[in-house]
């Protein structure tokens, strides 16, 4: 049950790991912001596309070979992405990774009843395993990437996968010598058309919250990696508590919709920062990770509910969900790239009349004006640090001081517009966790 | 306590929780944390005490700035960023489309509503006043975006305009 869980934990995570280590890619392989963010476009748009057709072919193959060879694929085109020197063959790796990914965790949901027991809890399992390791994905990940390199965040997933494969290794075996449930047996139901509807639409919310934060963090307000790992950790702990919460409500619709209210009410709170600071951020991630939690497991197990066969309905909520998450980030990228610029003209523009207005006199103005210019060149169109600039210090104490509340108020300029170019996206991505709501509300009258 | 009472109990905590945190934030300036706007150059920035011949022309620059910006329709900030550098000026003409003859004019009206700001704040006599404004009417762009960026040289070449009057000149300088 563990490898299983495992399985299921790792390959959803890996929708998200990679997060925190975009801004190194970013620089080391030399790509654009928005092209960079295929690296999580590709493999969520390959999960979406996958995932039912993986499912399908884990019937005819039978689940064990299904998930052990998904989980061998994914592993190999792990290797192939830590190799990878450019980003057309990360993101090349990174749909081969998903192809492996999809076949393992829609497999291992027709094997997990077995497993445990009861379909219910298998369910349940499958739900949870799925929601942790999406939450936790981009806190791995920024300390993978700080500690060692991008690199790491696919090699270590290298042994965790076959190591999760040993065990349903064996199902195969047996499955080889027993044979396959022919698939026409046990099926039951269409897909829950609302609740993966809903799915799709929290999901893209949810994306939103983690990748915007993680660049807000690194990006606007130049946090490192395992700084950014450990803020947007507040979200994974908050999702467990999220999960101790939801076992006591048994409505699964009151969970989603309270899930959902959760989700938006943290990224209306993220839209809304009055300040740069990194405590501001915790509260509206708490209520993002409880509601994570609820609504992700809530909804997944309504799509499930009494439907046959698992894998075929497991297929439909990973596809739903990925397919949020490429939606939500195909909607939001050209949003936040756009107000990232036009927002960092106005920091500079404000920045100017701070030093133009400025107390020090005007033939260090000039220079400061230069060393600025020259800041703003070498980080080439990034929201700056600007402090350096200002090295060394006047040694006068009163044009020191003069300096400094410059130098401040200067840095205070450029946090307001790297916080102020994410509030947009923020607000469009709660709107989106907002409209999953209605049908959920829907859901209620129509059984589909 | 019944499952619905549950259910509805967590939908209501839910939205009560998400309301206080959007409306706290709010509340703290959530909704106007951004950049600085910066102020209408066409509007008149009173001149702060100038002590001296460089106060004088840093208020004097930034007159210039102020009244260039106005006629090209850009923010003062905009224009001083561009008018640093001449790959700058010349990425500045491009994205706003404006010729070399339209920046020329418009550095000149700047340089002349300054002359009349600092006649204006008393930190530059009429006497004074007059043949400066003549020499700036038919300056050339090049030398207008050094005054703009280095008045007071402006301001030292007008001594030296007055020749043997420079004594008098002084007296007209706070």
């Amino acid at each position: 049950m563990t490898a299983l869980a495992i399985a299921v934990g790792l390959v959803l995570a890996d929708s998200s790991i990679v997060v925190l280590a975009l801004p190194q890619i970013y620089r080391e392989l030399d790509a654009s912001v928005a092209g960079v963010t295929w690296v999580l476009i590709s493999f969520n748009l390959v999960m979406a596309l996958a995932a039912v057709p993986a499912a399908h072919l884990a019937r005819r193959v039978g689940p064990g070979r299904a998930a052990a060879v998904g989980l061998a694929v994914f592993a190999g085109a792990g290797l192939a992405c830590a190799a990878s020197a450019t980003l057309s063959t990360l993101i090349a790796a990174r749909c081969v990774q998903a192809l492996g990914g999809a076949a393992a965790v829609t497999a291992v949901l027709e094997l997990l009843p077995a497993t445990v027991g009861s379909e219910r809890r298998a369910t349940a399992i499958w739900a949870t395993a799925g929601a942790t390791g999406a939450a936790l994905g981009p806190a791995v990940g920024g300390i993978l990437t700080q500690l060692v390199s991008w690199q790491s965040i696919f090699l270590i997933q290298v042994p965790v996968a076959l190591a999760a494969a040993v065990p349903i290794l064996a199902v195969a075996k047996h499955e080889a010598a027993t044979g396959v449930l022919p698939a026409e047996l046990r099926r039951t139901g269409r897909p829950h058309l609302l609740a993966n509807l809903a799915l799709a639409m929290v999901s893209a919310a949810i994306a939103a919250a983690l990748f915007l934060l993680v660049l807000l963090l690194i990006e606007g307000w130049r946090l490192t990696p395992i700084g950014a790992a450990i803020v947007v950790s507040a979200m994974p702990l908050a999702a467990l508590l999220g999960s101790r919460l939801g076992r006591l409500v048994p409505s699964a619709r009151a969970r989603a919709a309270a899930g959902a209210i959760l989700v938006s009410g943290g990224l209306g709170g993220l839209a809304l920062l009055p300040k740069a600071e990194v405590a501001l951020t915790v509260p509206p991630q708490v209520m993002v990770g409880i509601g994570l939690a609820l609504v992700l497991s809530a909804l997944t197990e309504t799509a499930l509910a009494g439907r046959a066969p698992q894998a075929l309905h497991g297929g439909w909520t990973i596809s739903a969900r990925h397919a949020g998450v490429v939606i939500g980030l195909l909607a939001l990228t050209p949003i936040f790239t756009a107000d990232i610029a036009e927002q960092r003209q106005d920091a500079i523009d404000a920045g100017t009349a701070v030093i133009l207005d400025s107390r020090v006199s005007p033939l260090l103005k000039i220079d400061l004006a230069q060393r600025i210019e020259s800041r703003l060149e070498e980080e080439k169109g990034r929201v700056p640090t600007i402090g350096s600039a200002f090295d060394p210090l006047p040694s006068d104490v009163e044009e020191r001081a003069a300096v400094v509340e410059l130098r401040d108020e200067l840095q205070e300029q450029l946090n307001r517009g790297a916080t102020h170019a994410f509030s947009p996206s923020f607000a469009l991505a709660a709107f989106l966790g907002l409209l999953a709501l209605i049908p959920i509300g829907l859901a209620r009258r129509v059984d589909l | 306590m019944s499952a619905a009472l549950r259910g509805r109990l967590l939908v209501g905590g839910a939205l009560v929780a998400a309301v206080a945190l959007v409306g706290i934030y709010l509340v703290a300036g959530g909704s106007s944390y951004a950049p600085a706007k910066t102020q209408d150059p066409c509007k008149h920035r009173p001149w702060r005490n100038p002590e001296g011949l460089e106060q004088i022309a840093e208020q004097f620059s930034f007159s210039a700035l102020d009244g260039a910006a106005c006629k090209l329709g850009v923010s003062r900030e905009t224009l001083a960023q561009a008018l640093v550098t001449p790959e700058g000026r010349e990425h500045f003409m491009q994205r706003y489309g404006i010729s070399d003859a339209e920046l020329a004019r418009a550095i000149r009206a700047g340089l002349l509503r300054a002359v009349d700001d600092a006649e204006r704040a008393g930190a530059l006599n009429p006497i004074l006043a007059a043949p400066l404004r003549q020499t700036l009417r038919s300056i050339p762009l090049d030398r207008a975006i050094e005054l703009i960026n280095d008045a007071e040289s402006l301001l030292e070449q007008a001594q030296s305009f007055l020749g043997p009057a420079q004594g008098l000149l002084e007296q007209f300088l706070p």
